[in-house]
C-alpha cells in the first residue's frame, strides 16, 4: 500500500509540475516576446574600452532582477540527466526567460526614466538554494541585468 | 550609424527538443543501466553474505534482537514445548546451523518471522489460531526453512548494499532519483521474498510429512486464512499477506509437489498440547 501509495504521489507531482510549469513558461514566453517587441527601439549596447563613449547629458545605472524557479518535472528530468551527463535542455528555457525577463526589466525601466541608450549591460546568474547539501531545498535562480541608461 | 531596430531571433540558446520525449529517453537509458545495476548488486550481495561465519551471524542476530524484542512474554512452558516441536522436525542427518532461540510475541497480529541469529518470533495471535500440532508444525518448519536456507541473513546483505548503493548514488544527484531506486529495490525485494516463501514452504511440508508421516492437516490453517482473506472478515491476518504469497496459490503449488513426491496427505490431527 505504501508502495502504491509512494509511486501515486510522485506521478502525481510529475504530471503537476509538468502541466503547470509548461504552461506557465508558454505563458512567459508569450509575454516576453509581445514586451521585447515594444521595447526594440531602445538599443542596448557595450561598447569596449577604446571606443569614444556617445555623448550624453544624462546617465543613470538601471538594475532587472528576476527569480525563477523549477518546477518537479524539470527538477526530475535533471536528476536522471545527472546520472548520464549531457544537456540539460529542461534547463535552458529556465536560463532564457530568466536572461530576457530580466534585461527587459531593466529596459523597461530606463524607458520610463527616459533612455535613448542602455549603455555596457551587464547579466549575471546566481543560485538560491539547491546543491547545498539539502536535497529538500528549493532550486531556483536569479538572474542580474544592469547597464547605464543614458539620455 | 543608425540603429535599425531587428526582431530578437527565437530558439538561439533553447534545444528544440520536446521535454517528455527528452524525459522517455531518460528513463529508458536510467532503467536499463539500473536494472543490470540490480542485478549485478544481488550477486554480489549473495556472495558477501556466504562470507558470514556462524558467529558473526550470531553476533548480529542479538544485536537485531535487542532492537526488535518488545512485547516478548517469558512463558517457559509454551517456549519448552515450541523449542522441542521445532526440533523434532529436521531430517536425523541434518545440521542445524546455529542454536534456535524462539520468542514468544504478545500480538494478535498472526504471524511468525525469523531474523538473522536463529532468532524465531512466534506470535500469541498465531498459536490461538492454529488448531493442530500439525498446522503449527507447518509455520515452525517454514521458519526453519528460511533460516537453513540462510533467507535472512542473504535479505540483510542485499538491503545493506542497496542501501549504500542509494547513499551513493544519493550524494551525486538531487531527490527525485533516490526515492524511484529505494521504490524499485522495494519491488525486488517482494518478489525475491516471494521465491523464498516458497522454498520455505516446499521444505516444511517434507519436514512435516517427515515428522508425523502425513501431510494431513497440515494446510487447514491456509485453508481458513484463504476464507478468511476471501471474505474480507479478518483485517489482522493482512500482515501475512504482505509477505507471504496468498494462499491459494500456496496450497496449490504444495499439493502439485506432494502429489509429485506421493506423499501421504490424509492421516489424523494431532492435537496441541499445552498451549
Amino acid at each position: 500500500m505504501d508502495i502504491v501509495f509512494q509511486i501515486s504521489l510522485f506521478l502525481f507531482l510529475l504530471i503537476l509540475g509538468y502541466a503547470i510549469g509548461s504552461y506557465l513558461e508558454k505563458q512567459h514566453y508569450k509575454s516576453i516576446q509581445q514586451r521585447e517587441h515594444e521595447t526594440l527601439h531602445v538599443p542596448v549596447i557595450t561598447i569596449g574600452v577604446k571606443q569614444a563613449m556617445p555623448n550624453a547629458e544624462q546617465a543613470q545605472l538601471f538594475v532587472g532582477t528576476v527569480v525563477i524557479s523549477i518546477d518537479y518535472f524539470k527538477r526530475f528530468s535533471a536528476a536522471l540527466r545527472n546520472l548520464v551527463g549531457g544537456r540539460i535542455t529542461v534547463y535552458e528555457t529556465l536560463l532564457d526567460r530568466g536572461r530576457r525577463e530580466a534585461l527587459l526589466r531593466m529596459k523597461t525601466d530606463a524607458i520610463e526614466w527616459g533612455a535613448d541608450k542602455v549603455m555596457n549591460v551587464r547579466i549575471e546568474t546566481a543560485t538560491i538554494g539547491g546543491r547545498s547539501g539539502d536535497n529538500n531545498s528549493l532550486g531556483s535562480i536569479e538572474v542580474i541585468a544592469y547597464g547605464t541608461g543614458i539620455k | 550609424m543608425k540603429f535599425i531596430p531587428k526582431k530578437i531571433p527565437e530558439d538561439i540558446n533553447i534545444t528544440k527538443r520536446h521535454p517528455l520525449s527528452n524525459l522517455a529517453h531518460l528513463l529508458g537509458m536510467v532503467i536499463i543501466i539500473g536494472v543490470i545495476g540490480f542485478m549485478l548488486l544481488g550477486v554480489a550481495a549473495n556472495l558477501a553474505s556466504r562470507w558470514i561465519s556462524p558467529e558473526m551471524e550470531n553476533k548480529i542476530g542479538n544485536r537485531l534482537f535487542d532492537m526488535v524484542a518488545e512485547n516478548e512474554i517469558k512463558d517457559e512452558k509454551r517456549i519448552k514445548y515450541l523449542t522441542e516441536l521445532i526440533y523434532s522436525l529436521p531430517k536425523k542427518d541434518e545440521q542445524i546451523r546455529l542454536p534456535l532461540k524462539l520468542h514468544l510475541i504478545k500480538s494478535d497480529v498472526i504471524n511468525a518471522f525469523v531474523i538473522t541469529g536463529g532468532h524465531i518470533f512466534i506470535h500469541t495471535g498465531l498459536l490461538d489460531a492454529v488448531e493442530s500440532e500439525n498446522e503449527l508444525a507447518f509455520v515452525l518448519a517454514h521458519e526453519l526453512g528460511h533460516f537453513q536456507a540462510r533467507h535472512p541473513i542473504n535479505a540483510m546483505g542485499r538491503s545493506l548494499i542497496f542501501m549504500i548503493a542509494t547513499n551513493i548514488l544519493n550524494f551525486g544527484t538531487n531527490v527525485s532519483v533516490p526515492d524511484i531506486l529505494s521504490l524499485g529495490s522495494n519491488l525486488y525485494f517482494l518478489n525475491y521474498s516471494r521465491k523464498q516463501e516458497t522454498a520455505a514452504d516446499l521444505y516444511a511440508l517434507e519436514r512435516v510429512v517427515n515428522r508425523y508421516g502425513h501431510g494431513g492437516h497440515t494446510m487447514d490453517f491456509f485453508k481458513r486464512l484463504e476464507k478468511d482473506e476471501a471474505e474480507g472478515s479478518l483485517v489482522k491476518v493482512s500482515e501475512y499477506f504482505s509477505t507471504h504469497p496468498l494462499s491459494k496459490e500456496r496450497i496449490d503449488r504444495l499439493m502439485l509437489e506432494a502429489e509429485k513426491q506421493s506423499w501421504k496427505m490424509q492421516g489424523d490431527a494431532t492435537s496441541v498440547s499445552n498451549i
